[in-house]
């Protein structure tokens, strides 16, 4: 969630004579790269590698197929449902998300008193351990007697079977992920919001711009630019990782409505033990969150470059 | 082109695992791993285990739990073959020990039992073990697991909402058409209750999916082995009935765990479930309201079948020295004591005819008739078979998927029935 890419700064070699050759430098280095090699590099070398085979967990040999394992990926429904209930709960987490935690800071960050305390306790879900809160969730949304549902009826609405019908089930998922995500947003925000200068704000009140919502619209929300496109990548990226609650709510169900990408992944390598197919889903996968990091990269950077 | 490049550091890995977490084992002591597939079932487990070590100091017995259906965690003893970490004894869904057979015998990383039950006095299985479900235990005539579990589905019953819907708690209908009716009058009923839940859209495994054909006195596989037979008029009626628990009795399509909670709740009329659900309702419900259990309500009363669930301990042991301990462990397990301690932990019905006798099990079961239930249909246990080849699970994925929108409405019967028929020879052949 949090593996932002930090820029080193350049090392200036001989200046101050800390350095006397590229050799130290590469030896300090030599650890983490060797484990960015060892943990990442080439598990990923393998798994692309892999993708091009008939390769079974257990297997002793295998052969190359070539692109097999993709075409038949086109082909499979199983997948492009995956694929596409994926995509809908990312739709509604990162709005929820990157929305409810911008709120919570704005609103936080204005308190006189008891601004620890509420950032303390907006933060916790993130600290949470979220397998043990969704069973938690789980009886809160309960079809009939879960405590959502009565507040429902009290109000007057009809009860929502959360869990129980297709239509709501990546809705009760998200909710869960929204609630799990949002604490983490408002503390980059809240961040955002400490470096907007204060002059800015003195600067629009004497301009006559003196509504909250007009300052929000006219300042807070351009100024806090580069932290949304960062809070909305991350979100994507964190929203595209769902597993952990699939695995333990729902496995895929009702009705296949909650198969994702990396549950129905987990089920193709290692319940059917079909690594091949699992590889290659594996590639896809990688490759939408390599494409997310390459967008906020870009508009990053544009931003950085026009500052 | 074969290669070992992509195996090799896998397979190097596995084996340092296996090294760095095998406890060191003591001279003089053996220790056996078990694997079972239930959170739930841990306390039961550990109770025979319990007696079977004061019984037997020099064998120690740990468990290693699976994640809650026979299902998961067969798929997690195939990984752990082939990583090295196996058990020493399995606790495999009937359904899925012929997949075990398949995956393992020939490798050796699980043994036959014919050796240990001939070094058994003569009447070692006609004294304990009852024929029907003995040979679920066998493939081809070789033994290769004893049943430590075995359960018939049975409907655990509300007997309040049962009254208040005009119903007699003592005379419960044995149709489905009765059930159906008074459900369908419970959900009227004022207030939120379902009138049923008969979870097969979300159970984790087929056993009410064969129940709904066998009952009917049909067969699941065709002549020829490969396919499967309930395409038919059986299928239709199966489809038809799991659609009318929704439309006519009052049924919500519901998580099975979710439904659950909501009949120890008192919310539910009718829910059908494992007799080993007997001790946990007992214990949830208490006196929130009346539980009652009543039998499986067979369409075909002459030759309906419905199938036994449960489970079966196979070796899995590698050295000689674990394989006598377990099979020490699975004697004791599903003797006459061993199986008096499981039943009475779950509800479960015995796998040991000599456990029902009078000093065992014979008062409990005359003094708590919600246990004695499955017994009552004892006649009608069939054995649950799986399918040809190592496709069972995801056979069942893709089933339960297509049956859940039957019952909503979002396929038609036909429709849906052809589509199960379809994708299950396709992956049979897989």
């Amino acid at each position: 969630m949090s593996d932002l890419s930090l820029s080193h700064p350049p090392l200036r070699r001989g200046s101050h004579g800390a350095l006397r050759s590229g050799r130290a430098a590469w030896g300090l280095a030599l650890p983490s790269t060797l484990l960015l090699v060892g943990l990442m590099l080439v598990p990923v070398a393998l798994i692309i590698l892999m993708s091009f085979t008939d390769y079974s967990f257990g297997d002793s040999s295998f052969s190359w197929v070539g692109l097999e394992n993709y075409q038949a990926l086109v082909e499979d429904d199983v997948f492009w449902n995956a694929l596409g209930n994926t995509l809908r709960y990312v739709a509604i987490v990162v709005p929820g998300a990157v929305g409810l935690g911008l709120l919570q800071a704005v609103l936080v960050h204005n308190l006189r008193h008891g601004r620890r305390l509420y950032q303390l306790l907006l933060f916790l879900p993130v600290t949470s351990t979220l397998v043990a809160m969704a069973t938690v969730w789980k009886y809160l949304l309960h079809g009939n007697i879960g405590p959502v549902n009565l507040l429902l009826e009290a109000i007057g609405l009809s009860k929502l079977e959360f869990f129980g019908s297709p239509d709501l089930v990546l809705w009760a998922l998200a909710i869960i992920g929204i609630w799990g995500l949002a604490g983490f947003n408002m503390v980059i925000f809240t961040a955002g919001l400490t470096s907007i200068p204060q002059d800015l704000y003195e600067a629009a009140s004497v301009d006559g711009i003196e509504h909250p919502l007009d300052r929000f619209i006219r300042i807070t929300l351009p100024m806090l630019a580069p932290t949304m496109v960062f809070v909305v990548i991350t979100s994507s990226i964190t929203a595209f990782k769902i597993f952990d609650t699939v695995a333990v709510l729902t496995k895929g169900g009702p009705q296949g409505a909650s198969d994702v990408l990396l549950y129905t992944t987990y089920l193709e390598g290692f319940q059917y033990l079909r690594m091949a197919p699992a590889a290659a889903m594996t590639v896809i996968f990688l490759m939408i969150i390599l494409g997310l990091a390459l967008v906020q990269n870009l508009l990053l950077d544009r931003k950085a470059g026009k500052a | 082109m074969t290669s070992h490049a992509v195996t090799h550091p896998l397979v190097t890995l596995a084996g340092l695992t296996a090294t760095l977490l095998a406890a060191p084992a003591m001279a003089d002591k053996v220790t056996i791993e078990v694997l079972q597939a239930f959170p739930g079932h841990a306390h039961f487990h550990e109770a025979v285990a319990r007696e079977f070590m004061a019984q037997n100091p020099d064998i120690e017995v740990k468990f290693r739990i699976g994640n809650g259906s026979y299902d998961e965690t067969h798929q997690v003893m195939l990984r752990a073959a082939m990583t090295n970490r196996m058990p020493d004894v399995y606790h495999s869904g009937y359904h899925l020990l012929p997949e075990v057979v398949t995956h393992l015998a020939e490798k050796g990383k699980v043994i036959s039992l014919d050796a240990y039950i001939a070094a058994e006095a003569p009447d070692f299985v006609s004294s304990n073990y009852a024929p029907s479900l003995f040979s679920q235990w066998q493939v081809d005539g070789t033994t290769w697991g004893i049943g430590f579990n075995a359960s018939t589905p049975i409907f655990f019953v509300n007997g309040d909402l049962v009254s208040k819907a005009g119903g007699d708690p003592n005379a419960l209908p044995d149709t489905w058409d009765g059930i159906i009716d008074l459900a369908g009058r419970i959900s009227a009923l004022e207030g939120d209750a379902d009138g049923m839940a008969f979870d097969i859209h979300s159970w984790p495994d087929d056993w009410l999916w064969r129940a709904l054909i066998i009952e009917q006195g049909a067969k699941i596989m065709a002549e020829d082995g490969r396919t499967v037979a309930f395409g038919d008029d059986h299928g239709v009626k199966a489809l038809t009935l799991a659609k009318r628990m929704v439309d006519e009795g009052g049924m919500a399509l519901r998580d099975f765990e979710q439904s659950r909670q909501q009949f120890a709740a008192g919310q539910i009329g009718f829910i059908m479930a494992s007799p080993n659900s007997n001790r946990s309702f007992a214990d949830l419900v208490g006196d929130k309201f009346e539980l009652r259990t009543t039998t499986y309500p067979v369409s075909n009363k002459e030759t309906g079948r419905i199938p036994t669930g449960g489970n079966a301990m196979m070796i899995t042991a590698q050295d000689k020295a674990k394989q006598d301990a377990a099979w020490a462990y699975i004697k004791f397990a599903s003797g006459p004591k061993g199986q008096e301690i499981a039943v009475l932990g779950s509800g479960y019905k015995p796998t040991n005819i000599a456990a029902l006798a009078p000093d065992l099990l014979g008062k409990f079961y005359a003094e708590n008739p919600n246990f004695n239930t499955t017994n009552l249909q004892i006649d009608r246990a069939a054995a649950w078979e799986g399918y040809p080849g190592t496709n069972g699970v995801e056979i069942w994925r893709a089933q339960r998927k297509i049956i859940g929108e039957v019952m909503t409405g979002a396929q038609s019967v036909e429709a849906g029935l052809a589509a199960m028929v379809e994708t299950t020879n396709r992956l049979i052949a897989k």
